[in-house]
Parts: structure tokens; C-alpha cells; sequence
């Protein structure tokens, strides 16, 4: 079967993607639109969702081979149904007539920003104070995101905001998908320490959005966010962001790779270091693989949760071990590998930071995971307007 | 050598603090960070005109005569504003290698120079390794005009704003001292392109260079040149990460999520307690390695590494630390955080690795076995 498959996709990239100048078949410059149109309605772009939503009814095992195929050729549009956490977002908790209105528009456009983050709502997501205000079947929007990844080049983000003020701060939460292209949507890019500006302010001063485009409930968003947010956490804990990153299939490691082209594998010392973060990402690996086992006999598992979090720990620790491994050269961004690991280090607090803290992770997992005590949280019951801010 | 009480050392650190909070403030370090030079003539020359620039020259040259004590205390104001002339290798190194040589007419001008601030010395003290305790990558060879030096030495700082560059290099198998004008330096040398934009490195070649060699400086004062380095250094890094403590305690007390002050989250109370421990181990051992050099204490050496190594490795922690307790914002290049964290890195390499000055630590302490 999966041989089938194999070949099937494979015959399918050979005749419409040019890997030698990475394009479209027949094409001058890669346009993304066409392009990825074309893979969504081949059904690859989301193999493991029925084919009513323009997948392939497939397992997440069959997926992998179209991927690879995918991945092998440079091809772009695979596993939007892993990454495009809009898309993913509005598949699962969607109407079917929303479903039907945007998801094919999402799956062919660049991926959804996340409008979550404000100056004063960081960790406590909850206290957003963007408002939403109901005029006829449109809400109209006012306030500050901030931190916000991608929002130049999207066309939709995942927003919240706060629609009823007098209510206790989880209870006035309203979730939309939101046009970003619009007059009152202004995004300013912010420098990063890592040397990008992926992440932006966005200012939005009286934008529209229909009402039709609530993902869940009116005042019941905190509920539908907890959706979007876990599968977020979840390819984080992949940790896709590192230069640096794992083995692709049959491979060595990177660090491995690094390590063997500077010598490093002599040192009794960087030994060790270098076996403990090689093991710590494949004890992650392995736990990730074994919750996805879970998920697919019970739904759910609570391994899931712990995936980002470790993932901090073998970013950073990479970053220092290849500091370690070129040694004094790594101050000079001089070679392709100092500036991989001065990058790497920089940006391992994307995993620490974004999309929840690791504070913020290890609180979950004790509280959801383990059932021990919640924490207090003296902003949680009282109504919104009453919260102290600092 | 001049006694400093403890108030005469603290005011002429709270004059130090001064000047630089009024001219070398985050806002001009941003500024310096896009100039060629990365250095701020126009403050050298009011460190000068203090008296800083020779605090370390003996009065007969004009120069304020203290020592490595105070050396180190306003390394920790420099630290602060992540200050980064070339005060370690100018009014430090420099001075003392100097005044070691016995030729005191050859040196006199020069240290007199240093003191008002006309001379700037740069120090080459490695190759490749960045380790000044490795045999040196400059060659020494005597010629009918004196000596001429080739090779390469690397990590150097401010080598482009040096008047003069002492360069340590291999003479017949020995360690000596050479001072190489750097007006007849004619290879134009370039800075490199650093990671941690407030400080300026480069390399320098020699190739038939004209040099004039200390006499009488060798070993001995080469090894002592290191130490000083390593605890001026040390000085530096306490400053720094004292300065990234105050500003997270302070964010810890202002910052609201949840209603609350994020300081009242236990998670973080402990990360800001394990990190006082640091910051302060940090200052103690910094000071006391200072003041055993001063004064000439048998475990002087053994404190300077473990100064070192402390301080270099708790500067990379609490700055790490630092960035993750401000979450977001410290993520940015506006805020200061990244500009502290990718100096301590440098100071994870200059002059001797944290990791080889834990074994040379090591290799002090098993001389007591
Ligand atoms: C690279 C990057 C990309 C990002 N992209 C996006 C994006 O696309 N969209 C978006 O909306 N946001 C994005 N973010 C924002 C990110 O989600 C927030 O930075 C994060 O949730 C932390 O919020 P904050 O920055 O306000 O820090 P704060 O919440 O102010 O946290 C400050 C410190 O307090 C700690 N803390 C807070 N509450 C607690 C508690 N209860 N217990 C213990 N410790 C606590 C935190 O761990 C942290 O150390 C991104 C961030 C980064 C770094």
C-alpha cells in the first residue's frame, strides 16, 4: 500500500514540480498560490483529512511518505495539516459552513498569524484587552497585539479578544479568524535577537470581522483557543525552529555532524556533553512517537504536553555544546557553522518563550498532568474591568 | 605602589560611574556599536583628563599608581554599561609589563603616554586558540636594527585604535614581550564581524615587523600579564551581570500577569534566589583574587582562575536566566538583555577559556597534594 502510494506521489511530483529550479512544471518563477492549489486539490496538502475537506482520508503514517516525497524533492505545501495551525483550527472546530467558506482559501494562502499576545496579556493569555464590539453581523475591532510571528505576509490570523468586559476574564474571551488585509490593520516589525524580524506589532484600530468567522462560541473563545493553543505547543515540541535540528531520516545527528568536522569527538569531555544532548533529543523523539501511539488508541496523552518543554532544554543545550565545539572561532559570525550556533542560541528562546513559557508549561503539566493543586490566581474570578495591571 | 582605602577606591568608582552613565549610557553604546572604531575617543580623553587612564602607572610617569584591586573594582563599573575601550589591555596589561622592563628610558614616554591618554596600548597575547597560555604564534628574530616579529596573533581588541601593541612571542623557545609602533604597522587590519557587536577584534599578521623587545620580561611577568587580564575581566563580567540582576529583580517587582506582580510566582522567587547566589559568589571571589594579587598572597594564582572561570561561567547563567524571566521583550534587540548575554559569551573565550581556567584551577589545587 504505501509503496503504491509512494510511487503514486512520486510519478505526481515528476510531472508537475521542477526540483532543479524549484517550481512549478512549465512555469517561469514560483508563484505559491497556484502552486499550493494544486497540491490542495491533489490532496496532499492534508492527506489525514477526509476528502470532503480536501485530504485523503490517510493515516498519519501514509502522510509521512507523502512528505518525504515532498521533502526529498524540495517541494513545498506538505503537512499543512500539521503546521497550518489556522487551517488545523478551523477543521476541528469550524461549522461546516465556515468550513466550507475558508478552508480552502487558508490551505492555498500563506499560514495564519496568532494574534494572541498583547503588551499586558503574555503568560496570562486570558487577560486580553483587545475589544470586540458587535454592529450588526460584524464585530468591530480595536487594540494592540504584540510578539505577533508572520503578520506581514498573512492573510488571516487567529485573534482574541475581549467582548464582555464585566464578566471574569475566561469568560469574556471571544475567538475569531480575522482578515488581516485591511484598512486599521497595521503591523510594525520588531528586531529580533536572533538577527530576524519574524515577530511584529500589530496595531488594529476599528477592523472589521463578520460574525460568521466566531471558531467556536460568542464569550466562550478562552474554550476553542485551548484547541489552537495545544496544537501549537504540539510542533514545538518538535522543535522545528533550530538551524540545527535533528537527523533527517538514515542520517547523523547535526551536532554529531558538527562535532566530527571540528575534531570535537577526540575531547573525553564534549564526549559526554555531546552523547547527553543526542540523548535527550531522542528520548524526546521517542516519547513523541509513543504519545502519538496513545493518541491514536485513546485520543489523547498526556505525554503530548511534555514534548516543548524538553524541546527547551535540547535547544539551548545544543546551542552551548556547538559554541563549545568551535571553540573561541564561535565569537566571529565569520563561518556558516558560528553563525548557526550563535542563531541557535538566540533562538532556543523561541521554544522558552513562545507559545507559552517554560514556567508556564511546567505549571501545566503539574496542574492538567498531575493533578496537583492549581495555583491561585486572584484575577481569575473577579469581573475583567476590576483586574490590577502593572 | 600607592595604599587606596576602601573610600578612595569607592570614589574614584563613583566618578567612573559618572562619566560613563553620562557618556557611554546604553543609548551612546548603541550608537558607538555603529561606528567603525566601536570606540569613543572624546571619553578616553575625560578618563585621561581623571587620571583613570594611569591608574595603574607609577607617579614618577605621571600615572595614579594603584593597583590590580582598583583595577578590578572600576572593571565592575565598566561592566556595567558593558563599557568595552580598551581599558584592560591600555591600563592594565600595558602599564604593568611595562614597568617590569628594566630599560626604564625606552618605557618612561610610553607609560607617561598611557597616563594622558596619548597612547593606547593593544595587547597580543595568542593565536587561533585564543589562549594566552598556549606558546605564542608570533615569532621574534633579532636583525641588525633590533627585531622584527612574524606571524599571526588573533583576538585582539581595539587593535585598530592602538597606538602601540605588545606582542607576546616566541624568542630562541622563550616567552618574550615586544612593543610594535602601530603607525609603522603597514598591513591594514580589518575588525572582524563579532556576534557581540560591543566589542572590537581582529587579527593582526606580522611579517618583517620592526619591534622593540621589554628587557628583562619574560616568563614570569607574562604569566602575571594573564592574571591580570583574567581578574580585570572577572571585575567586568561581575558588573555586568550585577547590572542584568538589577534590571530583572526590578521587572520581577513591575511586571503584572495573572493580577500579580510576576515576583510573587514562586517558580521565578527561585530562579532569582539561585542567581543571587551567583551574582554574589561572583563579586566575592573577584575581589578577593584582586586583593590576594596585591598583595602578593601565596594562593593568588589558584584565586585568579577560580575568579575567572566564576565569573566568566555565572555571567553566561545569570544573563541566560535573565532573558527567560522577562519572556518576550528580552527577546528583541531594543531591549538591553541580548547586548549583556552576547558579551558574556565573549567572555566565555578571551584571553583563557572558562573550561581551561577550571583546569588550571585544578591543576593549582593538586599542587597542594
Ligand atoms: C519568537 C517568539 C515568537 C512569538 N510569536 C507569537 C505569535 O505569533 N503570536 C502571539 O500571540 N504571541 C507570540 N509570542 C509571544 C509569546 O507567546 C509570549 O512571549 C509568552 O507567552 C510570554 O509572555 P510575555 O512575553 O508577556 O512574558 P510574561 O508573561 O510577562 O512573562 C515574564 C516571565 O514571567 C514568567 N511567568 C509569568 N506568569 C507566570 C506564572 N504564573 N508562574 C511562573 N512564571 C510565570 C514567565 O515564565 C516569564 O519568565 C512569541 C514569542 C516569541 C519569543
Amino acid at each position: 500500500m504505501s509503496e503504491d502510494l509512494k510511487s503514486k506521489v512520486e510519478g505526481w511530483l515528476d510531472a508537475h514540480w521542477d526540483s532543479i529550479n524549484n517550481r512549478q512544471v512549465g512555469t517561469a518563477i514560483y508563484d505559491a498560490k497556484t502552486w499550493l492549489a494544486k497540491v490542495v486539490d491533489a490532496g496532499y496538502a492534508t492527506p489525514t483529512w477526509p476528502v470532503k475537506w480536501h485530504g485523503l482520508g490517510l493515516s498519519s503514517k501514509e502522510a509521512r511518505v507523502i512528505e518525504n516525497a515532498f521533502q526529498t524533492r524540495g517541494a513545498k505545501g506538505w503537512g499543512r495539516d500539521r503546521y497550518h495551525l489556522g487551517a488545523i483550527t478551523i477543521f476541528k472546530l469550524g461549522s461546516d459552513a465556515l468550513k466550507t467558506e475558508l478552508l480552502y482559501e487558508l490551505l492555498t494562502g500563506p499560514i495564519c498569524c496568532l494574534l494572541y499576545s498583547e503588551p499586558g496579556a503574555g503568560s496570562d493569555l486570558a487577560g486580553v484587552r483587545t475589544r470586540a464590539v458587535k454592529d450588526g453581523d460584524e464585530f468591530v475591532v480595536t487594540g494592540q497585539k504584540v510578539w505577533t510571528s508572520n503578520a506581514v505576509e498573512a492573510e488571516y490570523g487567529m485573534l482574541l479578544t475581549r467582548t464582555d468586559m464585566d464578566a471574569a476574564k475566561h469568560q469574556g474571551i471571544t475567538f475569531f479568524i480575522f482578515p488581516m488585509k485591511q484598512a486599521g490593520v497595521e503591523v510594525r516589525p520588531i528586531n529580533q535577537i536572533t538577527g530576524e524580524s519574524e515577530f511584529n506589532e500589530v496595531f488594529i484600530t476599528e477592523a472589521r470581522v463578520s460574525e460568521r468567522f466566531i471558531i467556536g462560541e460568542y464569550n466562550q473563545g478562552w474554550k476553542s483557543f485551548q484547541t489552537a493553543i495545544a496544537s501549537e505547543r504540539l510542533i514545538m515540541g518538535q522543535g522545528i525552529t533550530a538551524r540545527l535540528g535533528g537527523a533527517a531520516a538514515g542520517k547523523a545527528p547535526a551536532l554529531l555532524q558538527l562535532a566530527h568536522k571540528h575534531g570535537a569527538l577526540q575531547d573525553p569531555v564534549l564526549r559526554q556533553d555531546i552523547a547527553q544532548a543526542l540523548a535527550y533529543r531522542q528520548l524526546n523523539a521517542l516519547n513523541m512517537l509513543r504519545a502519538k501511539e496513545e493518541m491514536m488508541k485513546n485520543g489523547a496523552s498526556s505525554l503530548s504536553s511534555l514534548g516543548k518543554l524538553a524541546m527547551s532544554r535540547i535547544q539551548h543545550g545544543e546551542a552551548r555544546i556547538s559554541a563549545k565545539i568551535l571553540g573561541p572561532q564561535v565569537l566571529f559570525n565569520e563561518t556558516e557553522d558560528a553563525l548557526n550556533a550563535n542563531f541557535d542560541g538566540a533562538k532556543a528562546y523561541m521554544n522558552s518563550i513562545g507559545g507559552g513559557t517554560d514556567q508556564i508549561q511546567r505549571n501545566i503539566i503539574a496542574e492538567r498532568v498531575l493533578g496537583l493543586p492549581k495555583s491561585m490566581d486572584v484575577s481569575r474570578d473577579i469581573p475583567f474591568k476590576d483586574i490590577k495591571s502593572g | 605602589m600607592l595604599e587606596f582605602s576602601g573610600e578612595e577606591r569607592q570614589a574614584i568608582c563613583d566618578t567612573f560611574d559618572r562619566v560613563l552613565s553620562d557618556n557611554a549610557n546604553e543609548e551612546a553604546l548603541r550608537k558607538l556599536i555603529e561606528t567603525e572604531s566601536g570606540f569613543d575617543n572624546s571619553l578616553w580623553q575625560k578618563m585621561a583628563e581623571l587620571g583613570l587612564t594611569g591608574l595603574m602607572v607609577d607617579p614618577d610617569y605621571d600615572g595614579i599608581g594603584a593597583n590590580i584591586q582598583e583595577a578590578e573594582a572600576l572593571m565592575e563599573v565598566a561592566g556595567k554599561y558593558l563599557y568595552s575601550g580598551p581599558f584592560i589591555s591600555s591600563c592594565v596589561v600595558a602599564p604593568v609589563l611595562l614597568q617590569a622592563s628594566s630599560n626604564l628610558s625606552m618605557v618612561g614616554p610610553h607609560l607617561k603616554n598611557i597616563a594622558s591618554g596619548n597612547s593606547i596600548f593593544a595587547i597580543a597575547g595568542c593565536g587561533q586558540s585564543g589562549d594566552w597560555t598556549e606558546p605564542p604564534t608570533v615569532n621574534a628574530i633579532q636583525n641588525a636594527d633590533g627585531w622584527e616579529l612574524s606571524g599571526s596573533a588573533h583576538f585582539i581588541t581595539h587593535a585598530l585604535t592602538a597606538s602601540h601593541c605588545l606582542v607576546i612571542a616566541n624568542e630562541g623557545g622563550e616567552r618574550a614581550v615586544f612593543l610594535v609602533d602601530m603607525h609603522d604597522y603597514s598591513v591594514p587590519a580589518k575588525y572582524q564581524s563579532t556576534d557581540d557587536k560591543t566589542l572590537r577584534l581582529s587579527n593582526i599578521t606580522f611579517n618583517g615587523t620592526q619591534a622593540l623587545r621589554l628587557e628583562d620580561v619574560g616568563e614570569q611577568q607574562i604569566a602575571g600579564a594573564l592574571h591580570l587580564a583574567l581578574i580585570a575581566l572577572a571585575g567586568e563580567q561581575v558588573g555586568g551581570m550585577r547590572a542584568m540582576f538589577e534590571i530583572t529583580i526590578q521587572y520581577l517587582n513591575t511586571r503584572f500577569q495573572f493580577g500579580e506582580p510576576i515576583g510573587r510566582f514562586q517558580a521565578l522567587k527561585h530562579m532569582a534566589a539561585d542567581l543571587l547566589v551567583d551574582v554574589e559568589s561572583a563579586s566575592t571571589v573577584a575581589r578577593i583574587a584582586a586583593q590576594a594579587m596585591a598583595s602578593g598572597s601565596g594562593d593568588s594564582v589558584l584565586l585568579t582562575y577560580l575568579a575567572a572561570f566564576t565569573c566568566a561561567d555565572n555571567f553566561r547563567k545569570v544573563t541566560a536566566d535573565a532573558i527567560q524571566l522577562h519572556g518576550g521583550i528580552a527577546y528583541t534587540m531594543e531591549h538591553p538583555a541580548h547586548l549583556y548575554w552576547r558579551r558574556a559569551q565573549t567572555g566565555q573565550w578571551l584571553y583563557a577559556s572558562s573550561d581551561k581556567c577550571r583546569d588550571l584551577y585544578l591543576l593549582e589545587m593538586e599542587a597542594k597534594l
